[in-house]
This record gives structure tokens, C-alpha cells and sequence, in this order.
């Protein structure tokens, strides 16, 4: 064999193993629009990528309805499906887990799983198999605008129950001042006060009893209960004009323009108030406070139960390897660390808590510290059938359109019928 | 536009007629065959190449997912694996019991009363105008029509902003006469009112350049002559002009009642279905009911409802009004 | 059709005085009504959100040309209607061959069963794509089809065929029958017959049949929201609605979006006003 053989061989095995190291592509399917997060993320992928030849790391980034809509049909083909995504756990994980779509990764993350608190870790487990790795935990709770409470003679500490609530909607408004902002034209963001009063009115047990189909299910009396208190608050008003037509962004941004004084959300709205209002600066941390979801008089939940999202990142059936090593490499306690330290989330890990610099979001971190019990939220632990069902008649009840008795049939009906 | 020939398809006897003149004297299938070529080698070599792309396309992306649609109404099916539990009629059970359903249902009748007593004056109005030499008669057309060419979904957005409580025509009004913003698209009684402007705006310009057509083929000298009778000219308009007109009115009607029918794309920008599903149509109710739900069974059931009635329309409609045409 | 409309009229006489100009104004009117939501779409596009807000109506103070700049600089905006003219390109070009083909058989052969398949083909006029939508999605999902262009346009050519064949086959029909006897006579073969002699002399209505699909599939929205996850395969209906979804909060960016996404149809429109006009209609009355 002479020298130019060899070169053409050379050539030939360089031709043919290349592709065998530049052919894995992993990707990841994100929703975020927070700058700070997909920086982050960025750097992770481009991080492994570095220390992994032959790995490319795609992250996509998806806005919340449209990664809603179109997730569903994406899992459908090996084509679109992808590698890695992102998920809130509940009844849509364990649906797209009972089709088959979803790996079953215990062994393998059972190193990163040690680290992070549990309530997490249980969250991203179907039938007691983890199908991927949870990255984030959150809770959604009251943030004020503290000008605006002062203005109205309204002080947050002093709202411990739902009627305490309801005085100072009534003060807020006395005042001229809008006392509530909520997207309610994404529906959602007004499931959280149904959930939130089925939580505090039949404590921790009260959805899984429903499921089971304990009391009349849905129709029991905690959620009809539940109802009757949400269009107490519906009745007096207090949401910005038109807030049917209201996208999330959008009330985020009334909020942030200091054009409301309340609104219930995740922790992400600390990040989303300022780019979303018009001014694109927001309110500043400093006069921004939080408060938990008051208890209900005679209810059986506490005032520290939580409801709020766990998110993780889910594996499918058809991803490499290389995606599942991925999974690991993110979820080092430096990444956690990092992103607690720059406030763009609450990472899953024990202690979390203590890595987080911004005061807001350290209040968040101790808030879900405390939890006496975390629930997901209820229309991604329903499934996505019946949590569609919940967000439209948490909208209709607000607004007087439908009975709580009705409401709490429609999601009965909703779940007799998957 | 793309249901009206049904009638012309099942007619086809009447077609061939003109092309050759002898079938005028016999229907009988001898003659028939006579004037049709008998199919050569070269013939068979054309059929065998030239008719099954259409066929196969038509079969696989039109029939088949029509009956496939008869077939999933009657399961409980996620889309995922395969259709297993069978629930019978259930699925219709359930998508009649729905109010937004009916409400759907009741929109899309709506969209048709007003297409009629809205619509059809204001574009036959417009047409008898414009076919009439008026100065910029071009312009004017050109501008009605404009709004057709654009999509659906970029009308419906438009929309959206033209009628925003804060920003858009409402806000405008209430400022001026003191009183709180009104949002239209958010109230769930005029939201679909919302619906039926931008149809109108979108959808008249088309309906006008129809009437405009067939006001070019009446004849000028019937109505010349009966202006030399005395006529009067709202009678020429009522025993001449409208009678003529006809066939184009039965058209536009056609067109209305079709388009309202199948009508989506403006919902999804303009109000989503909201507040309340007050503002579906049975494609919106589809949708949001069938497809972002992924209940696959009860959104072909509606999908079967819809076809039903489009159907029976198509067929009544012909059999009733367009025999003639 | 339609130029020859202001040298026509029906009443026999040109409208004087009075009536004339009442006529006219209330023309007019309507005019500025039908324009006023693409103009202030145009123009609102050029405000900071603030006016905006403030004052929707009338001219921008500071003219944000950046509002379009940045538009018009981004990928985007280019991927997305490159996106559209693929799809309304292929379409177009599948509808006419595969139609042109199957009328041209329903024209001229008779064999057995050709009445029945006639009928058969023209059940698609009955009714729209909506109706079997779901179905149609997992067939186009069993396919492979999902997320790629052509599960966007086979369905849109399939659904066209009913109409354009039928649309095809009367004017094919109507080529002088002497045409297909000499040109048997000369030995040449239907192929040769359809591609030398039925397509050059059908010009007018196989633009009219392009014209229809391609307006179709170009603002099409409801198939490629079902197929279509990846955005880079959007089309720029999808497109503006995820620009939308993404800038809640800006609605001058929105406005600026529309405005220049729906610029290319309102152009074409212009330039081609009489045949777009005359596609459009006269496609829908001639059958």
C-alpha cells in the first residue's frame, strides 16, 4: 500500500465516521420568553457542546399557548417529535406517558434526583418511574403594587382571609383604584383562584377525592363552595375593564404600569411585569410585595399550602442517548446555582432558597420551603380535556355567567367523558 | 367559492348536450355512445396515465378522512394508539348537549340572516351604483373588493385593534360622550356582533363584483324600450333589473350560506371562540372543542354534523332555487 | 368582465344632478370606511406605543420608521412569506397538472364507469376541508407528513380538484371538436393533443384556475395551524398570528407586522387588479 492509498483511506474513514460524530442532535423544547432563562439555557447547550463533540444541543423556545397547542401534535411524528421538553407534570404527562411517548429514565437520573427536593422529584414520576428530570419549582401567590395599597389605606399583612380580601378590593376600589389585574382572556390565569379556593376550602385531599369520584366528585360541596366564593369576588368588580379580552402579557402589564393593584400569578411574573408594560421599566422590586392566597374561614386547608407549577424536562421514546447524558449535565448544582443566583428560577434542588439573590424571589423560595403541601396546578394535573374545562368555567363563574353548581357539572361532565 | 358546481356534476346528461347537436333529437344511449370516441390503445395508455393522480389524491386527502370522521364519531379517542372504546352515539349526545355548541349553531345561522338582509342589499346597492357611469366607478370597485383578496386572519386582527376598548372605535365613541370604555370583543352580548362587521367588510366587495356581472348581461335595449313605454325607473329596477338578476342572487345567497358555514379564521384572531363561547362557529367549535382537546371522536362528530349540513344544503339548495340556472 | 362595466349600464343612462352627487357621496363614504382599518393599521404601525395608546387616530407625531425597519431586517418576516409563496407555488402547480390531466380524460375518453367517477370526484365541492379536518390530520400524522410542506399542500390540491376539474373539463370541451378529428386524422396521439393543442389554447382558464389556488393556499390558515409545528416552516398566516402571540404587549409592532405581511396581496392586487378580479368572480359564476 503506498503513501496515496493510505491518504485516500485516511480520507475515506474521516468521510465516514465524521458523520458518526456530528450526526446527534438533541433537541430541547423550552417554554420561556424570559431573556434571563434562555441566556442560561443558551450557555448550557453551547457548554455540552463544547465538552461533547460530535453533540449539538438545540434549544427551541415556544410562548405558553402556542407550546399548549402544538405539543400535542409535535409528539406525534419521529420527525417533529422532540428529544427533550418541557413539562408541568400532572394529568398531560401521565396521558402522554399512557401513549408511549416518554422513556423510562429512573436508572439514569437517579444520581441528580438525590439533590433535589422531593416534592419535585415525585412530580415528574409516572407510576413511580421518573420519565425525566424536574428543573424548577413555583408558587403562585398575590404580588402588590405597595404605592397603590398605601395610597388606598389597604395593608397587605392584614389580609389573612378571604373576607379580608374581599374588604380591601372594596377599599381598593373606594379609592378609585383598579384592585385586581387578571388575564382572563386566556382563561388560565383565573383557574387559580377556583384552585386556590378548593385548596383552602377542602384542604389537601380535595381534588384527589374528586378524581376518585368521592361526595359526587366535582359536584361536591368543596367545589361548588369554591364557586360561590369566586363570584363573591366576581360581584364586586375588581377586575381591570375588559378583562375578558385580556391576554397574560398584557395584564402583567397593567400591572406593571401600576394600573392595578393586585394580580395572582407564578413567580415568573416577577421577571415578565417590566418588559410587558408599556413603559417596558415596570414597577421597581423595591415597591413590588407579596402575600399568600388567605384562607377561607372554616375551610380545612392552611394558609401555607401551595399551588404552583413543578416543571421539568420530559424524555421521549425516540430521543438518543446523548439527550438523557444532557439531562444530567443541566441539572449539575452549578447550573442551579447559577440560574437561582441570576433570579431566573427556583431551582428544584434542596436549599435552593439560599443560592437566590433577588429579595422577591427569595420570598417565593421560602414560601414553597414552608409548604405543607405543594399541588400542581389543577388544569395540567387534569389533563389537557378536562383543564380546558376548568379554566372556561373559572371565567364564567367570576363573571356571573354560569352557577357554581353548573360549573362544578360542567367538570364533572368533562371528566365522565374522557 | 369552492361548493357551488355540485348540481352542474350531477347533471352532466345536460352538459354533453351542447357539444354535440344530435343528442338534442335523442336521449337514448345508443346515440350517446356514438359521439364519444372508442377508446383506442393510445386512449387506454392516456386514462391509465392521466386519472390517477387526481384520483388518488382526491381519495386518500378528501374521501377517506370523510368517512374516517363517520367511523371516529362513534369512539372515545384521544388520538393516541388506536380508536378502541366505542361509545355509540354518545359523541353526538354530547356535542348537541354542549350550549356552545347550539350557541355555534346559532351564530352560524346568524351570519346567514344578516348576510342576507345586510349584505345582499348593501352589495346590490352598491353594484346598481357603480354599473351606473359613475365617476370613479373603477376606484370604487377596485377599493370594494380589496378587503376579499386579504386573509381571513389578517381581517380578524385588524379587527381586533379597530375594535379594542382602548385603542380602537369604541374608545373613540365613549371618550367623546364621556362614558367608560366599552369592550366590545369582551361583552358577551355584542362580541359576535364583531364577527358579522368584519364579514360584512370583507365579504361585500365580492358579492357586489358578482352582481355587477350580471347586471353587464342584461340587455340594454329590454330596459331601453321600457323606459320608451314610460316605465318608471324604480319599475324597471323591480320588473326588469331584479328578475334578471336572478340566477346571481341565488348565487350570492349560495356563497353566503357557504362561507358562513365553513367560516374560522376570523374567529381565532378577532375573539378566540370568547368571552364565554358565545362567538363559535361550528369550524371554531371544531377547533377548540376537538382538536386542541385532542378528542379526536367528539370532533369528528361534529366534523359529520357539519358535513350533513352542508350537504343537505347543497343538494335542497339546487333542487330549490338553482334548477333553472 | 369588468373594465367593460363603466362602458355598460343597465339603466341606460348616466345619472344627473342631485341624485348623481348624493350617489357619489355616499359612495365616498363607504369608500373611506372600507379603506380607514388597513390605512390605520398602516400608519398606527409607525407610533410608539405610547400614542399609540393615546391617540389612535391620525398621523404618527414621531414617525418610528424602526417600528418596519426592524421588521423588514428580520429573518422572519423573509422566511415566512418565502414560506407562503412555496406552498401557493407548489399547490398551484400540482392543481394544474393533476386537474388539467383528469378533465382532459372526462373530456375527451368515455370508458366504463367515467360518469360514476365523474360524481365521484365532484362530492368534494360538497364541503370544506374543515368538516374532515381531524380525521384528515392523522391521516396526513400516518403519512409522515406532519411539520413538512407537502402535508400542506396535497390536502390543499386535493380539496381544489372538484372545482378545477370541473372548470377545466367544460372549457376543454369547448375547444372545436374538429380540432381532436384532424389532429386523430394526423395520427397524433391524445398526449401529443393535450399538451400541443388543449393547454396552449386553455390560457384563460387555467390562469383562472392558478389564480383561484393560488389565493387560496397563500392565505390559507386553518391546514397549516393543524400540520405545522416547526416555525421556521410557517407560513407568514401562522406567521403573523405567533408574531402576534409573542408582542401581546406592542401593538404597534403587530400593526407594522400586518401591515407588511399583507403588503405583497394588496401590490399584486394593484398591478393585476382585472385578472385577479376576474379569476376570482368569474371562476365562481362561469360553471
Amino acid at each position: 500500500m503506498n503513501l496515496r492509498h493510505l491518504a485516500l483511506a485516511a480520507v475515506c474513514a474521516a468521510a465516514l465516521s465524521a458523520p458518526a460524530f456530528a450526526d446527534t442532535t438533541v433537541t430541547l423544547l423550552h417554554v420561556s420568553e424570559d431573556k434571563t432563562t434562555q441566556a442560561l439555557w443558551d450557555q448550557i447547550a453551547k457548554d455540552y457542546e463544547a465538552t461533547h463533540p460530535g453533540v449539538k444541543v438545540e434549544v427551541k423556545y415556544l410562548e405558553n399557548e402556542a407550546f399548549k397547542a402544538k405539543l400535542p401534535t409535535m409528539l406525534q411524528a419521529d420527525e417533529s417529535r422532540p428529544s427533550l421538553f418541557y413539562t408541568w407534570g400532572g394529568g398531560v404527562m401521565d396521558a402522554q406517558s399512557k401513549a408511549g411517548f416518554l422513556k423510562d429514565v429512573s436508572a439514569d437520573v437517579a444520581g441528580v434526583e438525590a439533590n433535589m427536593a422531593p416534592t419535585a422529584v415525585d412530580a415528574i414520576k409516572v407510576d413511580g418511574k421518573a420519565v425525566g428530570v424536574p428543573f424548577d419549582q413555583g408558587v403562585v401567590s398575590f404580588f402588590y403594587n405597595k404605592k397603590l395599597f398605601e395610597k388606598a389605606g389597604v395593608k397587605a399583612e392584614e389580609i389573612k382571609s378571604w373576607d379580608d380580601l374581599l374588604a380591601a378590593v372594596k377599599t381598593l376600589k373606594a379609592a378609585g383604584i383598579t384592585p385586581i389585574s387578571v388575564g382572563a382572556g386566556e382563561k388560565w390565569p383565573m383557574h387559580f383562584y377556583y384552585s386556590y379556593l378548593v385548596m383552602r376550602i377542602g384542604g389537601e385531599h380535595a381534588l384527589a377525592d374528586a378524581k376518585a369520584g368521592k361526595d359526587g366528585g366535582f359536584k361536591s360541596a368543596i367545589f361548588v363552595e369554591a364557586g360561590k366564593r369566586l363570584r363573591e369576588l366576581g360581584a364586586l368588580e375588581p377586575f381591570q375593564a375588559g378583562y375578558l379580552t385580556t391576554k397574560h402579557a398584557e395584564s402583567t402589564g397593567i400591572f406593571g404600569d401600576g394600573k392595578a393593584a393586585m394580580e395572582l400569578m407564578g413567580e415568573w411574573f416577577i421577571g415578565m411585569q417590566a418588559p410587558s408594560s408599556a413603559s417596558g421599566k415596570g414597577q421597581p422590586e423595591e415597591d413590588i410585595g407579596i402575600f399568600s392566597f388567605p384562607i377561607v374561614a372554616g375551610g380545612k386547608g392552611k394558609a401555607t399550602d401551595t399551588l404552583g407549577g413543578v416543571n421539568g424536562f420530559l424524555v421521549t421514546k425516540t430521543a438518543p442517548k446523548e439527550a438523557v447524558d444532557f439531562l444530567n449535565f443541566f441539572s449539575q448544582e452549578k447550573y442551579a446555582k447559577e440560574a437561582a443566583e441570576k433570579g431566573a428560577y427556583i431551582p428544584a434542588y434542596k436549599g435552593s432558597g439560599a443560592w437566590v439573590k433577588d429579595p422577591l424571589v427569595k420570598q417565593v423560595a421560602a414560601e414553597l420551603a414552608a409548604t405543607t403541601y405543594h399541588q400542581n396546578f389543577f388544569d395540567q394535573d387534569l389533563g389537557p380535556s378536562v383543564g380546558r374545562v376548568i379554566n372556561d368555567v373559572s371565567v364564567a363563574v367570576a363573571a356571573g355567567q354560569t352557577t357554581p353548581e353548573a360549573a362544578a357539572a360542567a367538570i364533572q361532565d368533562a371528566w365522565d367523558q374522557q | 367559492m369552492t361548493i357551488d358546481r355540485a348540481a352542474l356534476a350531477y347533471a352532466p346528461a345536460g352538459e354533453r348536450v351542447d357539444a354535440s347537436p344530435e343528442m338534442a333529437f335523442g336521449h337514448t344511449p345508443a346515440v350517446f355512445v356514438e359521439t364519444r370516441r372508442r377508446m383506442s390503445m393510445n386512449g387506454w395508455a392516456t386514462l391509465i396515465v392521466f386519472l390517477p393522480p387526481a384520483l388518488l389524491l382526491f381519495t386518500i386527502f378528501v374521501a377517506l378522512p370523510m368517512v374516517e370522521a363517520g367511523w371516529y364519531s362513534f369512539f372515545n379517542w384521544n388520538g393516541f394508539g388506536r380508536p378502541e372504546k366505542f361509545i355509540g352515539l354518545k359523541n353526538y349526545v354530547w356535542v348537541f348537549d354542549n350550549p356552545a355548541f347550539t350557541r355555534a349553531l346559532i351564530n352560524n345561522g346568524l351570519i346567514i340572516v344578516v348576510s342576507l338582509l345586510v349584505q345582499l342589499p348593501l352589495a346590490l346597492g352598491v353594484a346598481l351604483l357603480i354599473a351606473g357611469r359613475m365617476t370613479g366607478a373603477v376606484w370604487f370597485r377596485m377599493i370594494f373588493f380589496l378587503p376579499y383578496i386579504l386573509a381571513d386572519v389578517a381581517a380578524g386582527l385588524i379587527w381586533r385593534f379597530m375594535l379594542d376598548g382602548q385603542i380602537g372605535i369604541p374608545a373613540i365613541i365613549t371618550s367623546l360622550l364621556g362614558l367608560q370604555p366599552f369592550y366590545l370583543l369582551g361583552s358577551k352580548d355584542w362580541a359576535f356582533s364583531a364577527v358579522l362587521i368584519v364579514i360584512l367588510w370583507k365579504y361585500f366587495g365580492f358579492h357586489m363584483m358578482l352582481y355587477i356581472a350580471g347586471l353587464q348581461g342584461i340587455d340594454r335595449e329590454m330596459l331601453e324600450a321600457a323606459e320608451m313605454d314610460g316605465a318608471k325607473p324604480y319599475q324597471r329596477f323591480w320588473h326588469i333589473t331584479l328578475p334578471l338578476l336572478g340566477p346571481m342572487i341565488r348565487l350570492s345567497i349560495f356563497f353566503s350560506v357557504v362561507g358562513a358555514l365553513q367560516l374560522f379564521d376570523i374567529i381565532v384572531p378577532l375573539t378566540g371562540g370568547g368571552p364565554f363561547d358565545t362567538t363559535h362557529t361550528m369550524v371554531s367549535f371544531l377547533y377548540y372543542f376537538g382538536i386542541t382537546r385532542m378528542r379526536v371522536g367528539f370532533g369528528s362528530a361534529v366534523g359529520v354534523v357539519l358535513f350533513i349540513i352542508c350537504v343537505t344544503f347543497a343538494f335542497g339548495y339546487r333542487r330549490l332555487f338553482m334548477r333553472d340556472d | 368582465m369588468t373594465d367593460a362595466a363603466s362602458e355598460r349600464q343597465p339603466s341606460g343612462r348616466r345619472m344627473r344632478g342631485l341624485p348623481a352627487i348624493v350617489a357619489f357621496a355616499a359612495l365616498v363614504v363607504l369608500a373611506v370606511a372600507v379603506l380607514m382599518p388597513i390605512g390605520l393599521t398602516g400608519l398606527n404601525g409607525f407610533k410608539e406605543l405610547g400614542e399609540l395608546q393615546t391617540h389612535p387616530f391620525g398621523l404618527p407625531r414621531v414617525w418610528m420608521w424602526s417600528n418596519y425597519w426592524g421588521i423588514l431586517a428580520s429573518l422572519r418576516y423573509w422566511q415566512v412569506l418565502g414560506n407562503s409563496l412555496l406552498i401557493a407555488a407548489l399547490t398551484v402547480f400540482l392543481t394544474l397538472a393533476v386537474s388539467s390531466m383528469a378533465a382532459f380524460t372526462f373530456a375527451h375518453l368515455r370508458f366504463f364507469g367515467d360518469r360514476f367517477l365523474l360524481s365521484y370526484m365532484m362530492l368534494g365541492l360538497l364541503f370544506p376541508v374543515a368538516t374532515a379536518i381531524l380525521p384528515l390530520f392523522i391521516k396526513i400524522r400516518d403519512l409522515g407528513l406532519l411539520d413538512s410542506y407537502w402535508g400542506i399542500v396535497l390536502p390543499q390540491v386535493a380539496f381544489s380538484l372538484a372545482m378545477s376539474i370541473l372548470l377545466l373539463r367544460v372549457a376543454f370541451k369547448q375547444l372545436p371538436i374538429e380540432l381532436l378529428d384532424a389532429a386523430m386524422m394526423d395520427g397524433c396521439g391524445y398526449f401529443s393533443y393535450f399538451f400541443f393543442i388543449t393547454l396552449p389554447l386553455s390560457g384563460p382558464v387555467l390562469s383562472t384556475v392558478a389564480i383561484i389556488s393560488f389565493v387560496g393556499s397563500w392565505n390559507g390558515y386553518l391546514l397549516p395551524l393543524v400540520v405545522l409545528n416547526s416555525e421556521s416552516r410557517y407560513p407568514w398566516t401562522l406567521g403573523l398570528m405567533a408574531y402576534q402571540g409573542q408582542y401581546t404587549t406592542s401593538w404597534q409592532l403587530v400593526l407594522a407586522f400586518i401591515s407588511l405581511t399583507i403588503l405583497p396581496a394588496i401590490l399584486i392586487f394593484l398591478l393585476a387588479q382585472r385578472y385577479i378580479v376576474a379569476g376570482l368572480t368569474a371562476g365562481a359564476v362561469k360553471a
